[in-house]
């Protein structure tokens, strides 16, 4: 008798534990519910909103427009980056949980869309009609897989190249013809190269930002020759201009600047002198002190993008999806339209020193407040990515990272690396 | 002479139940064992065999975390052994393993001799020696990255003195993964001193006195005293860092992230990276499941040294 009593209080203890692991936690659908009967709670990652107090303020005012159609509804969020990422929702995935609205970026919509994990948007009215007229038409492709929308654009995150004007007069090249085509842009970094007695750099002739890895600036290089990564997910760089570019990547490390430089800091080396010449961000602080790297500095700063053959600016983005697990979709999407209100995106753009995803991105105040975002903002019609990427990208981005290095450092053949690329891609 | 032990009553339960012979507990004591196991079992059970079987499922299916999965069979063993990214990453493993692990032990051991002497400062000197285990490892990485920084770094700053040209340590192919062996051994010196330490301190004063009584030199007492009674204290340090070393992780994905290229790839690195990153849940568990079996064989390696040098 003891002994059935013990086995009846184990089993319910552990029905509690299971039931409250498992399925116990996760919400009814309030789908089809009236907005302001809906209850439970929404969940949402985002890398968009830093975790500070700042951060928190501003994503506190999404949650209270959020709140004005679904009062009863809780958000939970969960501030992210992108190096964590994947994990958040590899995880929540794998433990039935998902998250109902993911902030992801260029890249990472195919891979889930194609794995059914985000949800089609065109069920609540996105077109490409409706990115167009509202949004950012270059992210278009960023946010569609096999026909249909799967993201909306939050913030555009855009890359320029920069030059320092004191080095160039110093090495007697004209700061307001910037070298724009790869060939030329080669020829003059390595008349801004600066080297001691022994020959080591002491001055990078160009940037190439690519201390993790050659990616983006490889896609970013080809582009400007007219030729974008991928083509309707088919590999479009196992090809002369792929290899051209490739060459010419390996041609300018250790020649114009060492291969893994980077800064304590973690910002472009033109800003601080390291490099006379290289990528940016989009956007730079003008200010003295803290992190602005100072007035003077700025001004002996010009912007211009590459060019050799297309004018690009590299653009990637914060996109915004829906779980299609997700039990409170049509909350989802209130959430969705609640963070794309333009003050919302204006402040999200200054949090993250991105531009907003909405059609006059260049009249934004962000892009006013300093003349990098001035600058790329104004080319948003030039922007360029990875383009149409195939779904099995999340593990091509880690496959280019690794073998165009190989490439590079000498220890592959450059032609071979890209075939192999290409045929992994496929 | 003989001596006869005569045989202890046997126990009675609370009921009047008698243990009938050797080995035959009564229920109470049977209840009692199985209730004391109990919280060590669940653990074990829901923390080890639960995740050790769904990695062995999961390794024989193309799970990546969609609405659809299919079983593969041995597929992903295959695939595997054809994967460059994982072959590069398992040899640096057990490049790395190779390395550190004799390499840490025999410093450990050193140091672990020299705190054990009567000297000034010992408790200063073993807590010195025992701060980088306790230091996290995000830490520990953090200040090694600044040490090896090329430009300004504390590494190219003392070789410089002695006129060596910098070196790009974590970004040069070639001493990109010998860095990293270098951080390992020093973080990992803590634990194993303090073992020794304690082990030495067991050690047979009236063996060692006997061996100075009989004119042994200081080599000859550590080589047939000390060393031996060591052994069972080497094996256990053998197999925690066997299991250790394997599964080095953080300092790498702080380090170097696996790079440059793949020349600092760890088998856990590509196990996350496969698992997490490229969401190839399937893939990565047979990953798993094959580090599992080298981490056996390597134990299993050790363990016959251990019985060789046992007969010796």
């Amino acid at each position: 008798m003891r002994r059935s009593v013990g086995l009846t209080v184990l089993a319910t203890a552990l029905a509690v534990v299971v039931s409250s692991c498992g399925s116990g936690v996760i919400d009814k659908s309030t789908d089809g519910v009236p907005p302001a009967e809906a209850t439970g709670t929404l969940r949402v990652l985002l890398p968009s909103f830093p975790p500070s107090n700042e951060g928190r303020q501003q994503f506190q005012k999404v949650i209270d427009d959020f709140h004005k159609a679904y009062p009863k509804m809780k958000v939970e969020p969960d501030f992210a980056t992108y190096n964590n990422l994947n994990e958040k929702m590899s995880t929540s995935i794998a433990a039935g949980y998902p998250y109902d609205v993911m902030v992801t970026g260029v890249g990472w919509i195919q891979p889930f869309a194609s794995k059914r994990i985000f949800a089609d948007l065109g069920d609540f009215g996105l077109t490409p009609d409706v990115i167009r007229e509202k949004s950012l038409a270059a992210l278009i492709p960023a946010v569609t897989y096999d026909g249909r929308m799967y993201g909306y654009p939050l913030l555009a995150d855009t890359r320029a190249v920069a030059l320092r004007k004191s080095a160039f007069i110093e090495a007697g090249l004209d700061p307001e013809k910037p070298p724009t085509s790869l060939a030329d842009i080669k020829i003059a970094a390595e008349k801004l190269t600066k080297r001691d007695s022994k020959g080591n750099i002491t001055r990078s002739g160009f940037d190439l930002a690519s201390s993790s890895g050659f990616r983006q600036s490889f896609t970013t290089f080809l582009a400007s020759t007219g030729t974008p990564l991928y083509v309707g997910g088919e590999p479009n760089f196992d090809n002369q201009a792929g290899l051209d570019t490739l060459l010419w990547i390996k041609s300018m490390i250790n020649n114009v600047q060492p291969y893994g430089q980077v800064n304590a800091a973690q910002q472009p080396l033109v800003y601080s002198g390291e490099a006379a010449m290289g990528i940016v961000g989009g956007a730079v602080d003008c200010s003295t002190g803290g992190k602005g790297i100072g007035q003077k500095n700025c001004d002996d700063l010009k912007f211009f993008r590459f060019n050799s053959g297309k004018e690009i600016e590299y653009m990637g983005g914060d996109l915004a999806s829906i779980g299609s697990r997700s039990r409170h979709k049509q909350a989802a999407w209130s959430f969705i339209q609640s963070l794309t209100k333009p003050d919302t995106l204006d402040a999200m753009a200054k949090l993250n020193r991105k531009l907003p995803a909405y059609k006059d991105a260049a009249n934004s105040p962000q892009a006013k407040s300093n003349p990098l975002s001035k600058f790329v903002a104004e080319g948003l019609d030039k922007a360029a990515n990875e383009n149409e990427v195939p779904p099995n990208w999340l593990e091509m981005r880690g496959n280019f990272d690794i073998q165009l290095t190989q490439a590079v450092l000498g220890q592959k053949d450059p032609a071979k690396v890209l075939h192999n690329l290409a045929g992994q891609s496929r | 002479m003989s001596t006869t032990l005569e045989r202890p009553a046997l126990a009675t339960s609370r009921k009047g139940e008698v243990a009938k012979d050797k080995g035959t507990l009564t229920r109470s004591q049977v209840r009692t064992g199985w209730t004391l196991l109990a919280p060590a079992l669940l653990h074990s059970g829901i923390f080890i065999v639960i995740p050790v079987i769904a990695v062995l499922a999961l390794s024989l299916t193309d799970y990546s975390f969609g609405d659809t999965w299919s079983w593969v069979g041995f597929g992903n063993y295959t695939e595997l052994f054809r994967d460059v990214d994982f072959l590069a990453s398992l040899w640096h493993t057990v490049l790395y393993a190779l390395v550190v692990i004799p390499i840490s032990m025999a410093i450990s051991l050193a140091v672990a001799i020299g705190l054990n002497q009567k000297i000034r400062g010992i408790g200063f000197f073993r807590t010195a020696f025992y701060i980088p285990t306790v230091t996290a490892t995000v830490a520990v990485a953090t200040i090694w990255l600044w040490i090896y920084n090329p430009g300004s770094g504390l590494a190219n700053g003392f070789l410089s003195l002695f006129g060596f040209a910098p070196n790009r340590w974590l970004a040069d192919p070639g001493t990109a993964l010998g860095s990293l062996m270098v951080v390992g051994i020093w973080q990992g010196l803590g634990t194993k001193i303090i073992i020794y330490l304690a082990a030495l301190q067991g050690v047979s004063r009236d063996l060692l006195e006997s061996a100075d009584i009989d004119g042994a030199s200081r080599w000859q007492k550590f080589r047939n005293v000390t060393l031996p009674a060591l052994g069972p204290v080497q094996f256990f340090v053998l197999i925690t860092s066997i299991v250790g070393t394997f599964q080095v992780f953080d300092l790498v994905y702080v380090m170097t992230r696996g790079g440059p290229g793949s020349e600092t790839r760890v088998l856990v690195l590509d196990i996350y990276q496969n698992a997490f990153q490229d969401l190839k849940l399937g893939y990565a568990s047979a990953e798993t499941v094959i580090m599992m079996i080298v981490i056996a064989v390597f134990i299993g390696v050790g363990r016959l040294l251990q019985r060789a040098d046992t007969n010796d």
